[in-house]
């Protein structure tokens, strides 16, 4: 009986101190906080509802098209993805140039998830100025995959 | 609204809260009067749910969009097993699911017990609460819901924009990620699991309360069916994400693949700890029962990270507000189950037992049930501070820079000592123990040793990952173990595991041979798994941004590393097999037979595009396009004027909203029509719209240095509840996996990401043997003292 009573002690002491340790280890490097963007390639983008609609205003006076970028800090993929496929040099440069971006935190922008059928990130919607879906690119797509959709939607707006 | 579904349910409750009664009665006071009725009431309740679940795959399979619920999850052109499956596919259905498993096993136990023991009657009082409980749950949010309850449909129809009986004419449609086979399976199997655990649960609460005998043989074999349902479920799941991309194959720790494996950890807890206290009822006669108690309570839990919303989950198939039930649930069941504990705990004599030491196979075994509950904490405490942060703090913060890292590394070493628990205890013998410890020691010298051993890149973490740099030093430590070092406890469980079948292989008598054997095969599964696991997580080679033209069709392209695809054909389907297109807005034949009704009103039909007239007028100039549209139910011409020429083909899959006119003459084309519909450009859209499924599917060939290595199709599928991928996956005897994901055509080009996926038959060859092993071990209904 003595025996097992010590292997319940130490499992326990064992246990409360992993949790305690992985808490405090989790609070002090793993705070995801949304305002360092660093899941947004170090591109500018407007934010959450309220940053659609002026986006949408934006585009209409510039007539430009409106990419909405959902991505969450848990999300392993959208790490690659902004760095090699959002901040590849070609496409990001169009992206800035062209766009209208809006990005959409999946965990906190849901409805606006919920109202484009956005279940997982990273995913892509392209807009016209009107806000009908043009294209859709789910997935951690790469560089080679996402140039061309970028252009052939920018030149479709333009030519509208 | 009060819907003949509802009625059902709230007829099984009030049959429920009879048979509760009456059961009290007998069990309280000895009244005897309603007790005749109880085993009819129960079998009654379990019919009629079991009706209400039918009733609603029937509303499924009929596409009665009358149905919140229906409508939220289908639509009517998916083929039918998706009809079906449908019905499962969101909370509402799932609840109603384990509802109803959760009656039939009541009246199973009604049927066999006939409640002639008070152990028997009371499991039976602890069930129906927890059936009551979770028709309470189930009512709710009722899968029986009328589309006319939702406060959107409300409003419109108040505006007068809809008509007072709306029924929408087409379904939301399933996601895109549940249009699998493997799907179709997952959810039944995870939830009779979870309906089954009430069982030993309920008989664990009867005999904390009242110390009576006999709770383990009611709960064994529920508890086994449970192990059995739960770990397939979750095995399920694990194909399926393995075959849909985006995962990271086939385990990801996802928050809901974790929790539903928590109370799967526990339950082999308790299995481990009840196949010693039904020898001796004195051992873990607390630690038994409480693991009954937490694994239920872990279920529950599950269903709260799968639906709360706090969790990050790729599982956020449905939200919902049965968190609260939910939580009051837990908080309830969990303060009993403690304070019982703890009653039984200082309620138990002082036993002057001997003790036998920490190498007796008693307290190893003990050993081993706490290695489950602190694999079990891992998983547990990983999905659970995040929230709890989250909750408190309004920080959001991740458990590791990369997720699986943390649940890796935590769950490492245990997982090896695990390893060498079963490989002692597996071939404990009582009179060779020193010889034993031995063996024991220097395996566990080795894996020390391996622990060092430096290779290129096979390591509990991957060195190569971006996140690697990112995690903090302790991590790193554990991170930098060798991942050979689990080969010798692997090893030596396997030498155990084939020596203890050897022992039972030699028994005469043929029950316990046969649930010897089962004990064996269940352990070699466990080994098999991790192998598997662990060769394929570490061993992948992966080829991502192929992309391959679709003007190379049938030539080999090489694609680097000694690869090359090649591809033979690309094709687009509708995933239904009917294919009359059944298309957004109204159907043509409707309007067709009363023309009147849409006339001077705004229409939007969809279909095909069958013929088209391009004018051009005279400066200023316009063009002027007339299509003639079919959805297969009839064709109706429409129209539109625009600046530029349109670019509509003949073929063209094309939705249209505007205006209806008839008798429409017009001098250019020299007709009149009956019937046209006038658009302007910006209301004409690609697609058929709503609810169709289409999927492309690219065949193609995988070649390693110009010789053949795989060969198949790789299929995208896109529809309105967005998109999925469904791999390419061709395996090869030796285990190794081609595996080919392909993103969708684009641009002419096929993108496609190649996986070289090494071992992960074995952890399916794993399952296979833990199913064919409790199912073993189920067979032989041994004798034990209660009965």
């Amino acid at each position: 009986m003595r025996t097992k009573k010590l292997v319940s002690i130490l499992v326990l002491i064992l246990i409360l101190s992993f949790a305690y340790f992985s808490y405090i280890t989790a609070l002090k490097n793993f705070t995801l906080s949304d305002k360092n963007s660093s899941y947004l390639g170090g591109i500018k983008f407007h934010r959450a509802a309220a940053g659609l609609e002026e986006g949408f205003q934006i585009a209409q006076q510039e007539n430009k098209p409106v990419m909405m970028y959902f991505w969450a800090i848990w999300c392993q993929y959208c790490a690659k993805f902004q760095t090699d496929t959002l901040g590849n040099t070609q496409v990001k440069q169009i992206l800035e140039n062209d766009y209208v971006l809006v990005a959409m935190d999946l965990d906190i922008d849901r409805e606006v998830a919920q109202q484009y059928s956005v279940s997982y990130p990273p995913y892509l919607v392209f807009m016209d100025t009107k806000g009908n879906v043009l294209q859709r690119v789910p997935g951690a797509v790469d560089a080679n995959y996402l140039l061309p959709i970028v252009t052939k939607v920018r030149d479709d707006v333009r030519s509208k | 609204m009060i819907t003949l579904g509802d009625t059902i349910l709230y007829a099984s409750l009030f049959l429920s809260v009879f048979a509760l009664i009456g059961l009290l009665l007998k069990d309280l006071k000895n009244i005897d009067f309603l007790n005749k009725f109880v085993i009819p009431a129960i079998m009654a309740g379990a019919g009629l749910l079991t009706f209400s679940y039918l009733l609603l795959t029937y509303y499924f399979v009929s596409s009665d969009f009358a149905y919140d619920y229906v409508w939220q999850y289908s639509s009517s052109d998916l083929p039918l097993v998706y009809k079906i499956s449908g019905a499962w596919a969101g909370q509402q259905g799932t609840y109603l699911l384990w509802v109803m498993v959760l009656f039939l096993s009541a009246a199973w136990l009604a049927w066999t017990t006939r409640h002639i023991t008070k152990m028997a009657r009371r499991t039976q009082i602890i069930t129906l609460v927890t059936g009551i409980y979770l028709i309470i749950l189930t009512l709710i949010q009722s899968p029986f819901k009328l589309i006319l309850e939702r406060p959107e449909v409300i409003d419109l129809i108040a505006q007068g924009s809809l008509p007072a009986n709306f029924v929408p004419p087409e379904g939301n449609g399933l996601n895109a990620l549940l249009v699998n086979f493997w799907m179709t399976v997952h959810p039944p199997l995870m939830f009779i699991g979870y309906a089954t655990i009430t069982i030993p649960f309920a008989a664990a609460i009867v005999y904390l309360l009242t110390k009576e005998d006999g709770w383990e043989e009611l709960g064994r074999q529920w508890a086994r069916f449970t192990w059995l349902f739960l770990g397939m479920g979750i095995a399920v799941g694990g194909v399926w994400a393995y075959l849909v991309l985006g995962w990271g194959g086939f385990w990801a720790w996802d928050p809901v693949e974790t929790a539903s494996f928590i109370p799967w950890l526990t339950l082999t807890g308790f299995l481990h700890a009840a196949s010693h206290h039904r020898k001796n009822k004195s051992t873990f006669s607390i630690a038994a029962p409480i693991l009954a108690i937490v694994s239920f309570i872990l279920v529950l839990y599950a269903a709260i990270v799968v639906r709360s919303g706090l969790f990050n989950s790729v599982h956020a198939f449905g939200d919902t507000s049965t968190g609260t039930l939910l939580i009051s649930g837990i908080a309830i069941t969990t303060v009993v189950s403690i304070v019982l504990g703890m009653r039984r705990y200082f309620e138990e004599p002082d036993k002057v037992e001997e003790d036998l030491g920490f190498w007796s196979k008693t307290n190893i075994f003990y050993v081993t049930i706490l290695l489950f509950v602190v694999l079990a904490f891992i998983s547990f405490w990983g999905i659970t501070f995040p929230a709890f942060i989250q909750l408190t703090q309004g920080l959001k913060v991740g458990v590791a820079s990369d997720t699986k890292n943390f649940f890796n590394i935590w769950s490492y070493p245990f997982t090896i000592i695990l390893l060498l628990a079963l490989g002692f205890c597996l071939n404990y013998n009582e009179k060779q123990k020193e010889q034993q410890k031995k063996t024991l020691f220097i395996v566990m010298g080795l894996t020390i040793i391996t622990m060092f051993l430096r290779t290129e890149n096979f390591y509990v973490l991957d060195h190569n990952s971006p996140f690697w740099a990112r995690e903090p030093s302790i991590y790193k430590l554990i991170g930098n173990i060798s991942v050979i070092s689990i080969f010798p406890s692997l090893i030596y469980a396997t030498w155990s595991t084939i020596q203890r079948l050897q022992d039972y292989l030699r028994i005469k008598s043929i029950r316990p041979k046969i649930k010897g054997t089962g004990i064996a095969i269940v352990h070699f599964g466990i080994v098999f798994i991790l192998f598997g696991a662990v060769i394929s997580s570490n061993f992948t080679q992966t080829i991502e941004g192929v992309n391959i033209p679709l003007a190379a069709k049938g030539e080999l392209v090489d694609i680097g590393n000694g690869y090359g695809v090649k591809i033979i054909d690309f094709s687009t389907r509708n995933l239904a097999e009917t294919s009359n297109i059944q298309a957004a807005g109204t159907r043509i034949s409707e309007i067709r037979s009363s023309p009147e009704s849409y006339v001077n009103t705004n229409v939007k039909i969809s279909g095909k595009v069958t013929s088209v007239v391009n004018l051009q007028s005279p400066p200023p100039v316009t063009y002027t396009t007339y299509m003639q549209i079919d959805d297969g139910t009839g064709s109706l011409w429409a129209a539109t004027q625009a600046e530029e020429p349109l670019n509509i083909e003949e073929g063209m899959e094309l939705t249209v909203n505007g205006f209806m006119m008839t008798n429409f003459r017009s001098n250019s084309t020299d007709t009149t029509y009956d019937l046209i519909i006038f658009s302007s450009p910006d209301e004409i859209s690609q697609g058929v719209a709503s609810g169709s499924y289409k999927v492309q599917s690219v065949k193609l060939e995988v070649y390693q240095d110009g010789k053949k290595i795989g060969s198949g199709a790789a299929e995208y599928l896109e529809s309105k509840g967005g998109s999925g991928t469904f791999p390419l996956v061709d395996s090869s005897i030796t285990g190794t996996d081609v595996y080919v994901i392909f993103q969708g055509l684009g641009g002419g080009v096929v993108p496609l990401t190649l996986k070289i996926i090494p071992a992960v038959n074995f952890a399916w060859i794993g399952i296979l043997l833990f199913a064919i092993g409790i199912i073993l071990i189920m067979a032989v209904r041994t004798k034990s003292k209660g009965e």
